[in-house]
C-alpha cells in the first residue's frame, strides 16, 4: 500500500467506508463543498481549462507563503468539483517535490475511478498530470 | 411486449448493484434484435467475402445479399434500388450532398437555408462549402415559445432558396418539423419559383415513422441504421438518378471506376460510382435484417407507444421540483426524446447518478450546439424511447430521478 499525505489517507478511508456507489458519489458532492482555494469563473481561462473533460473544469497551482504547494479550481459539475477537492485537500501545503511524486492510484483506492466514465477519468488523469508536471517545475525553481 | 424484448439479448443484462438496464440512450443508437445480430454473425460465419468481382461461390453469396440488402432497404424506404447509395451513416450522406452535389452545382450568390435547430452534420459541411465558394447559408430560427421552426421566416428565405436542408425530427426537442410544408413551399415558392433542392436529415425520424422517399419528393434524403435497430456504421442516402448523374463522386478509388488509365479512369453509373473501396457488406446484411424486422411492425403503434412514454414520462418529470424539460411532448406528432435540465444539479452528474441505478442517459449538447444556445443553455440530459421501452421502465425513471432530486437536489 502507498503511503499517501495524511488528509489523502483520512479521505481514502472515508471512501473506504461507503456501502455503495451512490454513498461515495454523496460523498464527492460533500467535499466539492470543501474546496479549499475556490477558481472563481471570473478566472477561468483557456489556459486553466482542464481538457478531456465532458463538464468545464479548471486548475491553477500556486505556492503559499511557506512554499507550500496550493491547488486553486473549480468546476461546473459537483462530481468533477469533488475530485478536485480531494486532490487540493490532500496536497495543500506539501512541498512542490512531494507532489510531484505522487501516485494517482488513490483514485483506485477509493473505489471512485471504476465510477468514472472514461472521459471523466480521462480527465481526472490529464488534471493530475498537469498538477504533477506543474509541482516538478515549482520544485526545480525552489 | 414481453416478445419484443426478448428479440434484445441485451435488454436482460444487469448493472451495478444487481439492478436491471434501462436503456433510455435510443436517440444516440438503439439495440439491435437478435435477427440483426444472427444475420452479421451468419454472414462472417458462412459468407464472408468481398463483393462485385470474384467469381467463387462465396463472392456470388456475399455480392447477391449485398445488393439484395440494397433492393430490400430501399422498397422498405419506398424507393426503386438504384435510389439508394451506401454511406457510413447520416453524416457522410450529408457530406456526400455537399462535397458531391452542392460543389458541382452551386457557386457564389446561390444560397442554402437551414435551421438553428439541425445537427452539426447539417450545419459544419454548408459552413465549410460557404467559405470555399462564397454560398449564403440563411439559418431559419426556432420560435422560443412554440420550440418550432419560424414558418414565416421559412416562407420568406426559401424565395430564392437554390438548396434547403431541414432535420425532420430534433434529436434535442423531439419536435417533429412540419417536413411536408418545407418540401411543398421549398418546390413551389424556392429558387424564385423554380423550386429548391431539399435535404432531409431523417436519422431521427426512421425509427419513429415509415418514410416513403418518392412520396416525400424531396431530393436527398440521408439517414443512420443504427438508430432503427441495425447496425453502426451504415447509413444511406436516397437521391433519384436524375440528379445523382449530376454529382461528382466523393470519395474515390476501388469499386467505383469504370476504368482506369494512367491517363484518366470513367466512373461507374448509379450508386455505385458512391461507393469507392470494400463496402460495409455485413453491415448490409444487418440493416437488412433490421428493415425485415420493423416490417413486422405498424409503424404508427410504434410512434403511438413512443410518444406517449414520452409525453407522459415528461409530464411526471415537470412535476419534480427543479426539473426543467426542453421540447414540445403536448404535440401528437413528438418522438421519443425528453430533453431536460435541474436547476441545481448538472446534466453530467445526474446522468452519473442516473446511471448508478441502471439508466442509461445521455448528456451534453447533443451535437446541436446552436440549438443549445437558442435554449439558452449549454447542455441538457437526455432520455430517449424506442419500442422495446416499457411503461415501468419509464416509472421507475421517474422515480429513480426523484429520489436523486430529493437526496442531491
Amino acid at each position: 500500500m502507498t503511503n499517501w499525505p495524511a488528509p489523502l489517507t483520512n479521505i481514502i478511508n472515508e471512501f473506504k467506508e461507503c456501502f455503495d456507489r451512490m454513498e461515495r458519489y454523496e460523498l464527492l458532492f460533500e467535499y466539492a463543498d470543501k474546496l479549499p482555494h475556490e477558481l472563481q469563473t471570473e478566472n477561468w481561462t483557456e489556459q486553466n481549462r482542464v481538457k478531456g473533460c465532458q463538464s468545464e473544469a479548471h486548475v491553477e497551482c500556486k505556492l503559499d507563503e511557506e512554499g507550500g504547494f496550493q491547488i486553486h479550481g473549480a468546476a461546473d459539475a459537483n462530481l468533477v468539483q469533488g475530485l478536485i477537492a480531494i486532490l487540493a485537500i490532500g496536497v495543500d501545503g506539501l512541498p512542490p517535490s512531494q507532489v510531484a511524486s505522487l501516485s494517482p492510484n488513490f483514485v483506485d483506492e477509493m473505489d471512485v475511478k471504476a465510477s468514472l466514465t472514461p472521459s471523466r477519468a480521462n480527465g481526472f488523469l490529464n488534471m493530475f498530470e498537469m498538477i504533477k508536471n506543474t509541482a516538478a517545475s515549482m520544485s526545480k525553481e525552489a | 411486449m414481453e416478445e419484443i424484448r426478448s428479440d434484445f439479448p441485451i435488454l436482460t443484462r444487469t448493472m451495478d448493484g444487481g439492478r436491471p438496464l434501462v436503456y433510455l440512450d435510443n436517440a444516440a443508437t438503439t439495440q439491435k434484435p437478435r435477427q440483426v445480430i444472427e444475420a452479421m454473425n451468419s454472414y462472417y460465419e458462412n459468407t464472408n467475402s468481398n463483393v462485385h468481382r470474384a467469381v467463387h461461390t462465396l463472392a456470388g453469396e456475399a455480392t447477391e445479399g449485398y445488393e439484395n440488402a440494397r433492393t430490400e432497404i430501399a422498397a422498405y424506404f419506398g424507393a426503386p434500388r438504384d435510389h439508394l447509395i451506401f454511406t457510413s451513416g447520416t453524416t457522410e450522406a450529408i457530406n456526400l450532398v455537399a462535397y458531391g452535389w452542392a460543389r458541382a452545382n452551386l457557386s457564389k450568390g446561390d444560397v442554402i437555408v437551414t435551421t438553428e435547430m439541425e445537427h452539426h452534420a447539417d450545419i459544419v459541411p454548408w459552413q465549410i462549402l460557404s467559405k470555399e465558394r462564397g454560398v449564403e447559408i440563411r439559418y431559419i430560427p426556432l420560435e422560443r415559445d412554440t420550440l418550432t421552426l419560424d414558418m414565416d421566416a421559412f416562407e420568406i428565405a426559401v424565395s430564392d432558396a437554390n438548396l434547403v436542408c431541414v432535420v425532420h425530427t430534433s434529436n434535442v426537442l423531439g419536435v417533429r418539423n412540419d417536413i411536408e410544408t418545407i418540401i411543398q413551399l421549398s418546390k413551389s415558392n424556392g429558387n424564385g419559383g423554380k423550386g429548391a433542392f431539399v435535404m432531409i436529415d431523417a436519422a431521427q425520424a426512421a425509427p419513429h415513422e415509415r418514410i416513403n422517399f418518392l412520396e416525400m419528393n424531396c431530393d436527398f434524403l440521408a439517414l443512420s441504421s443504427h438508430k432503427m435497430g441495425g447496425p453502426t456504421g451504415i447509413g444511406g442516402l436516397f437521391v433519384r438518378p436524375e440528379i445523382m448523374e449530376t454529382m461528382d463522386p466523393f470519395i474515390t478509388g476501388g469499386d467505383m471506376i469504370e476504368t482506369v488509365t494512367l491517363e484518366g479512369s470513367t466512373f461507374q453509373k448509379g450508386p455505385q460510382k458512391f461507393e469507392a473501396g470494400t463496402p460495409r457488406i455485413a453491415e448490409a446484411f444487418g440493416w437488412h435484417a433490421a428493415v425485415e424486422w420493423l416490417s413486422s411492425f405498424d409503424m404508427e403503434e410504434v410512434h403511438e407507444h413512443i410518444s406517449n412514454l414520452a409525453r407522459e414520462t415528461a409530464a411526471k418529470m415537470s412535476t419534480i421540483p427543479g426539473i426543467q424539460i426542453y421540447g414540445r411532448h403536448d404535440l401528437e406528432s413528438c418522438s421519443g426524446v425528453v430533453s431536460f435540465l435541474h436547476e441545481k444539479i448538472h446534466a453530467e452528474d445526474l446522468a452519473h447518478l442516473l446511471d448508478s441505478g441502471g439508466f442509461a442517459v445521455r448528456t451534453g449538447h447533443h451535437c446541436a450546439q446552436p440549438l443549445m444556445e437558442a435554449l439558452g443553455v449549454s447542455s441538457t440530459a437526455r432520455i430517449s424511447f424506442w419500442l422495446y421501452n416499457t411503461k415501468e421502465e419509464a416509472n421507475s425513471f421517474v422515480e429513480h430521478l426523484t429520489s436523486i432530486v430529493e437526496r442531491f437536489g
